[in-house]
């Protein structure tokens, strides 16, 4: 299984993976249309992003979500409806949504933000599942 | 197969903050298709829904309008909020008709995907009139803009195989059969009067055609007498926003914090997502309220082999989303897969069984004695595919057993099935011969209501026994709880519009356990609050359960908890933000009474709908035999010393079951009293002329039948 | 003696509102309870002791139906 993981001891709450996640996926810098999210917390930066569980999977209401030859997590936009109900049970909190969207989106374990982070703080591992 | 009848193509309406603006109507008589605009005073007095289909209906009829006649329409609508995808339960459509139950107007719910498809190609509603000369498919393809009348020879009969033959038939390719949804009812609809409607939607995860129903009042049984075999549409592009909505950011944040709720809470709660309604049958049974042989008592030891843990453990797929439209994650419509089938034409095939749900159950179990859960689930499935109205089923056998148990009918009568209670290969048996048309079952499927006259006539039956144990009023079959014990939910079933459902009130809790409603204004209180408030699901194409089946962490601090303050204020801000007006609470209820009056006045106009006509059975409100009364003594004795200050010790027991039901008699009708006074009608329970112009609903149509009552 | 959802019930020593729950047969999860008006959390059920003379509501929030 490829996930997206990150170094919480080396991360400097750049922010940088972020810009390059909305700017690849959504042409635009803002961490709004990002599928990871840094956060603060008393200066260790945390990163909020899929694990890969895939516990939304089962939930879909229109069976819409599945893992590809990866096995990672992905949400197919022909059978989405946008009814964000694996945005309220993700427990991860790393599936995101905005009005102006049709579908939520989620990290994709893809790579762009692991060579955009300057502290190297990033990393995409495959393990077995 | 299918010679096409008819074409007739249309541009499909754009839809609009919830509304496309156009209905469809379809003379399957003549062939006649129109389209009508949905004018503003449809949507300022009828809103949507059920509400559309009486408006509909009211027009279509005349007082004299048998359910059999042509001019009968079935009418269908799903509502303003119907089809949005981001909060649970928006996916009902609303039928209504003249009912061969009742001979007034019923309206039966259903989830499926039927409703939110027909409205996003292009129809607020559907008008089926006329009757067919031979049997055809009316299929409607919301994305070519194309209705087709076809002939239906070749088709199967039932539902389970009717409906996936029209799905593959319909679908483009594998993928496409999402976007078919299917209306049917069964072989046994043709032959007794309670035949249901299943509306199908496709499961891709397991790859098979299931079913909710809309099944009350015997809408199946007219849609057959109109030679209609099925309904289908077919429409592709499921989006989140395909109502148009006012304000998308609304919807879908409301819709992320009950998604939420539903993760967290559940669970604790109801567990909804793991079992359904079902989950309440071990509560009942403790509270004395799971309705035992034909509702004589409220629970039975033998109930546990029926309990939830039993369908989970052994019968029902977990883990996977179950919902009966997008988007709902209470997720409720449980299903036992891979059933294998040991009676009946399909004996040895392995299906999908949907449910059980609660009135299952209770129906098909307790009620008739049976405690198989296998059986149950057996009866269910036959209930379905065939087209059987499982409560009015459940309740009229439970009816008949109790007539066979205290002799008043025999074995021979019965075509020589040994109908008692508990012996489910019976009652399998006659489902079998409803389906067939044969032996006892077309008897059998003419519900309580004639079947008293039947008994009474043809078998020399007590009609006074026949009267107080058969559990029907207007003619409609109740639904499953032993209620006796409390007078508001006595009113509750018997104080309603299309006759003695659940879909109105449910109050025992409140009335008999919390004792929160004690005197006759609070119970008439809560007798106009909650129908009113739930009428509302109707007008919007909206399920009840996602209101209170689970509630807010906080919701035990809210004024009154009963109502879930929150998920009201939900549903209130979801209209607003579709509709882009700007109602409150306050209106919302408003809303519904003008529905909730107008179909009263329909049942005037339909020769019905006067205070003597809202009367339940003594069943329903007291101990009818004496082994009733002494299941209960302890209480009966208990209320006879502290509510009439009797002394029970100097009776005997026909002499304190004879002042026990002369006293709950008595509550019921100054229950009556209160409740037509709360909900604005006058002591024969006809609303006022004062009344409904406060409302707004002084239509000159409503006014000139009204007035002939005051 | 107390008072249950208005009705008198016996009251006993040890009763917690746990008990109370059980003897009344209460078994219903979606239930509010308060005691003299004070709300008691489901955690705290079976600690929370019933005085002799205490009021005790067990609001059973209506389901299924």
């Amino acid at each position: 299984m490829k996930a997206l993981h990150h170094k919480q001891e080396i991360c400097d709450g750049c922010r940088e993976c972020e810009k390059a996640c909305s700017k690849a996926y959504f042409k635009r810098e803002d961490r709004d249309y990002s599928a990871i999210r840094i956060t603060n917390n008393f200066n260790t930066f945390h990163a909020v992003m899929c694990t890969q569980c895939g516990e939304c999977i089962n939930m879909c209401t229109a069976n819409a979500i599945y893992r590809d030859k990866n096995d990672v997590v992905r949400i197919d936009k022909e059978l989405c409806v946008g009814c964000l109900g694996c945005v309220g049970f993700c427990t991860e909190l790393a599936m995101h949504y905005m009005d102006d969207l049709m579908v939520p989106f989620k990290c994709i374990a893809c790579g762009i933000c692991v060579k955009k982070c300057p502290e190297h703080a990033l990393v995409i591992l495959s393990s077995q599942a | 197969m299918g010679r096409i009848l008819k074409s007739y193509e249309y541009e499909p309406g754009k839809i609009f903050r919830g509304y496309t603006g156009k209905s469809l109507y379809i003379n399957v008589g003549d062939l006649r298709i129109e389209e009508k605009e949905v004018t503003q005073l449809m949507k300022d007095k009828f809103i949507g829904g059920k509400g559309f289909d009486l408006y509909y209906l009211w027009k279509a009829v005349k007082p004299e309008t048998q359910w059999n006649d042509p001019e009968n329409e079935i009418v269908m609508s799903c509502g303003p909020l119907g089809g949005i995808t981001q909060y649970s339960g928006t996916g009902k459509t609303l039928v209504a008709a003249i009912s061969p139950m009742t001979d007034i107007p019923v309206d039966s719910n259903a989830g499926g995907y039927f409703g939110p498809l027909l409205k996003f190609s292009g129809w607020d509603a559907l008008e089926l009139q006329g009757k067919a000369e031979q049997e055809i498919v009316v299929f409607i393809d919301g994305n070519k803009g194309l209705i087709q009348i076809e002939t239906a020879e070749g088709l199967a009969e039932d539902s389970h195989i009717l409906a996936e033959e029209l799905t593959r038939k319909y679908a483009e390719d594998e993928k496409d059969m999402v976007n078919v949804s299917v209306v049917s009812a069964g072989s046994a609809a043709r032959h007794i009067l309670y035949g249901m409607l299943n509306f199908s939607f496709y499961d891709p995860r397991r790859k098979t055609v299931r079913f909710k129903q809309a099944a009350r009042g015997g809408l199946g049984t007219i849609l057959l007498d109109k030679k209609i075999k099925a309904l289908v549409v077919r429409f592709k592009g499921i989006n989140p926003n395909l109502n148009d909505v006012a304000d998308i950011g609304l919807i879908n944040k409301i819709g992320v914090k009950y998604h939420k709720e539903m993760r967290d809470l559940d669970e604790k709660q109801n567990g909804m997502r793991k079992i359904g309604t079902a989950n309440t049958i071990l509560v009942m049974n403790k509270y004395d309220l799971l309705p035992t042989r034909n509702f004589q008592t409220g629970g039975d030891p033998e109930a546990v082999k029926i309990s939830p843990q039993v369908f989970i453990e052994n019968f029902l797929t977990q883990g996977i989303h179950d919902g009966c439209w997008y988007g709902c994650t209470m997720s409720c419509a449980k299903t036992a897969d891979h059933f294998k089938l040991l009676t009946g034409p399909y004996k040895g095939e392995c299906v999908t069984v949907d449910g059980p749900e609660y009135e299952c159950v209770a129906g098909l179990g307790s009620n008739l004695g049976v405690f198989d859960p296998q059986a149950i689930l057996e009866e269910n499935f036959y209930c379905d595919t065939y087209g059987i109205d499982l409560i009015s089923f459940a309740t009229c056998i439970a009816f008949i057993m109790e007539c066979y148990q205290r002799g008043q009918i025999s074995q021979e009568d019965m075509g020589g099935l040994d109908l008692r209670f508990g012996n489910h290969e019976a009652v399998l048996e006659l489902m079998h011969q409803m389906s067939r048309g044969e032996g006892f079952g077309p008897m059998a499927g003419l519900g309580i209501r004639k079947l008293k006259k039947v008994f009474a006539e043809k078998f020399g039956a007590d009609p006074q026994l026949l009267q107080d144990i058969g559990m029907e009023s207007k003619g409609l079959e109740y639904s499953e709880y032993c209620h006796k014990e409390s007078l508001a939910q006595q009113g509750g079933f018997a104080l309603t519009n299309k006759g003695p459902q659940h879909d109105e009130a449910w109050l025992i809790f409140m009335d008999m356990v919390n004792n929160q409603i004690p005197s006759f204004e609070e119970k008439a209180e809560a007798l106009h609050y909650y129908p009113m408030f739930r009428t509302w699901f109707g007008l919007m194409g909206l399920c009840k359960l996602p209101w209170n089946d689970i509630v807010p962490a906080d919701n035990h601090l809210t004024d009154i908890p009963a109502r879930v303050p929150e998920h009201v204020q939900n549903y209130v801000d979801i209209f607003n933000g579709v509709t882009g007006m700007q109602i409150d609470k306050a209106e919302l209820i408003r809303q519904s009474e003008r529905v909730y009056n107008f179909q009263r006045v329909f049942n005037l106009r339909m020769g019905s709908g006067l205070r003597q006509h809202d009367k339940p059975p003594y069943r329903s409100m007291g101990p009818v035999s004496r082994e009733e009364y002494e299941s209960r003594q302890d209480l009966y004795d208990k209320q006879l010393r502290e509510k009439q200050g009797l002394d029970p010790e100097k009776m005997d027991l026909d002499e304190k079951i004879a002042v026990t039901r002369k006293y709950r008699e008595q509550q019921f009708e100054l229950l009556t009293d209160a409740v037509y006074k709360r909900r604005g009608w006058t002591k024969q329970g006809v609303p006022t002329l004062e009344h409904l112009a406060e409302l707004g609903m002084d239509l000159p149509e409503v006014v000139e039948v009204v007035k002939q009552y005051l | 003696m107390i008072i249950v959802n208005t009705q008198e019930h016996p009251w006993h020593e040890g009763m917690t509102v746990q008990v109370l729950l059980d003897e009344k047969g209460y078994i219903f999860r979606h239930i509010i309870v308060r005691v003299n008006g004070e709300y008691v959390a489901e955690e705290d059920w079976a600690r929370r002791m019933i005085r002799d003379g205490d009021d005790v509501v067990v609001l059973h929030l209506t389901a299924g139906g």
